[in-house]
């Protein structure tokens, strides 16, 4: 129901539920309580008529004389819903005042008074007694027609519907006004959210002079939109940067491609530019794999498992690896790491190997890289150093962006395509770790990977670190 | 040894077709899931290639329906690189994937490879032309005379030996030697293949270790 999407609606619904729920209680309370009263009061009287019936009769008047003037007695009662019989012990009635026509009553006998309900087409309430009277049992029952206390009742169960139905309207009307008041700064807050737009990430949300719920939520607003403007603008110079990288191999397909198709040639020059687009293609393959890879690691939901990886170990395969290039350069891989971390084998490799080729493609021939690790209770930093020209403060903030490079010469085939590093920082924080570079003459320029050493949900501990390979 | 090849996409299908025909296989190509579904129970192939993405039943659909008739090796083509596809894959019996983009080098090594599959060739020794490797004792020689080899150098001179004659890539050789199942963007393969060939072509008139460009490496006696 679409009326009930309005929070002012539904507070005011509520407000109307609470008021029934209240007004119905305190109704239903003094509704027992009145006839409880109505009912107590009645049964006294019942009891005190057959006390004054039983000393009129010990007076001496006999029932005979009762019997004969009978009309006296229905006027000494005074109403027209008041009952009396004096049955003797047979059943047959002695005295009667029965405006109602009631049928005669069957009753046990009692010595003591006795109270109860008559059902029927009109119901009573009666009380008896068995008195001996000069030497036989005569039972005195004296009665009231429950009519007029009915009929009393329902009225004041009427005007208490009335009264909860009115209470409700109220409660109903009240809570919508002061739900609509109370949730003005709502309102004004979603007008000012709604001017902003893609055009306008820039605009906040003014919390001023509101109340302090409505400025926690403007806070926490604003604080997403920082943060969503901040991703907006990198997904967007992302997706142009991207669109750049791929215009470079795509048009060397193409020139090359319509080139030599503008005359017949030889051969072996088709065969040429096949090879090249060939290279071309495989640039492209590249960045896609390499895209999508950081599309995995920055959806924290697609699970890659994790296992303990020993660090000693994979340095060594992935210096293995690397061990003819770095030779070639009159390079050297000087190799200390040590101890172990729960990762992701595949991603970890990667990330390493991007480093190692990033200090192979940027250090200076002939200087050694050098790879440490440094273990503490939580952590595993893995740093990678090597020889080179500084790289300035300005771009060490931003070598880890996507397609961000210190030289936007450097553009060539064998290029990482400007997202190694990139990978190597999602990666990392897809481990819950994190990555950072120090540059300076002496030291050269330090790339390090800072892991936790158990990640967040594994279960089970990483075997004891292996010595020193 | 009959193929059968079921890709919608017309250009992937057709290449595939003459690629490995010209490889010396025999052919089938299915367009859609049904058509797949007809030629499985009518044909007796010696290996399937599925695309997972299909028109009419799917490939994981096909995958059941031809695990239910034979063990025939199934190698499937995904686009999508997730996990879950590759887990899933295999879970329902296929035998090995490839992820699009795949270089045809790739897929060849891959096909010659299930082809041959069964208990794997131990070999001790192998010779092409005048070079001799005797695995055991770890020995390379050529006209009779030794050459000395680092590990890896003997462990890629081995895997060209083993697949004499086939083009391997780069991203294979890189997977079989050194265990590194991504492109990397470095020359390290073309690094170490030069470095083998300095010790065991070099100093010899005939060249046994050729290069194909763009595709990889071939070790092949072309006299």
């Amino acid at each position: 129901m679409p009326v009930l999407n309005s929070l002012a609606t539904r507070l005011s619904l509520l407000f109307a539920l609470v008021s029934v729920l209240l007004l119905g209680s305190i109704g239903a309370y003094l509704y027992h309580s009145l006839h409880r009263e109505i009912a107590w009061r009645d049964d006294q009287m019942l009891r005190g008529r057959l006390e004054r019936m039983e000393a009129l009769l010990d007076d001496g008047e006999s029932v005979a004389a009762l019997r004969e003037r009978p009309q006296l007695y229905a006027n000494m009662l005074g109403n027209r819903d008041s009952l009396l019989w004096i049955l003797d012990p047979r059943g047959k009635v002695l005295i009667e005042v029965n405006p109602g026509n009631l049928a005669v009553p069957t009753l046990p006998a009692s010595r003591e008074v006795r109270l109860d309900d008559v059902a029927g087409a009109v119901p009573a309430r009666l009380a008896w007694q068995t008195l001996e009277q000069d030497g036989r049992p005569l039972t005195l029952v004296a009665g009231k027609l429950l009519d007029e206390r009915r009929q009393m009742l329902s009225a004041y169960r009427l005007r208490l519907w009335l009264a909860l139905a009115t209470g409700a309207l109220l409660a109903f009307l009240l809570g919508w006004g002061v739900s609509r008041r109370g949730l003005g700064p709502l309102r004004r807050l979603a007008e000012q959210a709604n001017r902003i737009d893609v055009r306008h990430l820039d605009r906040r949300l003014n919390d001023a002079g509101e109340t302090e719920e409505i400025g926690a939520l403007s806070l926490g607003l604003n604080r997403m939109l920082d943060r969503l403007e901040e991703g907006f603008f990198q997904l967007a110079r992302y997706s142009a940067d991207m669109a750049h990288e791929m215009r470079t191999p795509l048009t060397n397909l193409l020139g090359q491609t319509q080139h030599t198709l503008r005359r017949e040639r030889s051969a072996e020059e088709y065969r040429q530019v096949l090879e090249s687009n060939i290279e071309e293609y495989e640039r492209l393959s590249r960045m896609i794999d390499s895209m999508l890879l950081l599309a995995r690691t920055e959806n924290p939901s697609k699970e890659i498992p994790r296992e303990a990886v020993d660090l000693g170990l994979l340095v060594e395969q992935l210096c293995e690896y690397f061990e003819g290039m770095a030779e070639e350069d009159g390079r050297e891989l000087i190799h200390h790491a040590s101890g172990s971390v729960v990762a992701s084998c595949e991603l970890l490799r990667r990330a390493l190997a991007n480093l190692l080729a990033n200090a192979l493609r940027h250090g200076r021939s002939g200087t050694p890289i050098r790879i440490t690790t440094a273990t503490t209770a939580e952590r595993v930093e893995l740093r990678v150093q090597n020889q080179g020209d500084v790289i300035a403060p300005d771009d060490l903030s931003r070598v880890f962006e996507r397609f961000y490079r210190c030289d936007p010469a450097r553009t060539g085939s064998v290029d990482s395509g400007g997202l190694g590093l990139a990978i190597v920082r999602s990666i990392a924080q897809w481990h819950g770790g994190e990555v950072g570079v120090e540059s300076d003459a002496e030291r050269g320029t330090t790339f390090t990977l800072s892991l936790p050493r158990v990640s967040r949900d594994a279960a089970a501990p990483p075997p004891p670190a292996r010595g020193s390979a | 040894m009959r193929i059968l090849v079921v890709e919608d996409e017309q250009k992937t299908a057709d290449y595939l077709c003459k690629g490995l025909s010209e490889s010396g296989y025999r052919v089938e190509v299915a367009r859609d899931g049904y058509d797949a579904q007809h030629l499985i129970e009518e044909g007796e192939f010696d290996l399937i290639i599925l695309d997972v993405m299909l028109p009419g039943l799917d490939g994981w659909q096909l995958l059941r329906l031809i695990r239910r008739r034979s063990q025939v090796p199934v190698l499937f083509l995904t686009a999508r690189d997730a996990v879950e596809y590759r887990v899933k894959g295999l879970e329902l019996g296929a035998d090995d994937y490839l992820v699009k983009p795949f270089s045809f080098v790739e897929l060849l090594a891959r096909v010659r490879t299930l082809l041959r599959r069964g208990p794997p060739r131990e070999t001790e020794h192998f010779r092409v032309a005048d070079l001799e490797m005797d695995v055991l004792r770890r020995r390379v020689t050529r006209q009779g005379e030794r050459i000395a080899l680092t590990n890896k150098e003997f462990a890629l001179l081995e895997l060209f030996l083993d697949r004499e004659g086939e083009v391997l890539s780069r991203t294979y050789i890189a997977s079989r030697v050194w265990q590194m199942n991504f492109d990397s963007d470095t020359n390290v393969v073309e690094v170490a293949v030069r470095r083998l060939r300095a010790k065991v072509d070099d100093p010899y008139p005939h060249k046994l270790i050729h290069t194909e460009r763009g595709m990889g490496y071939v070790l092949e006696d072309r006299a």
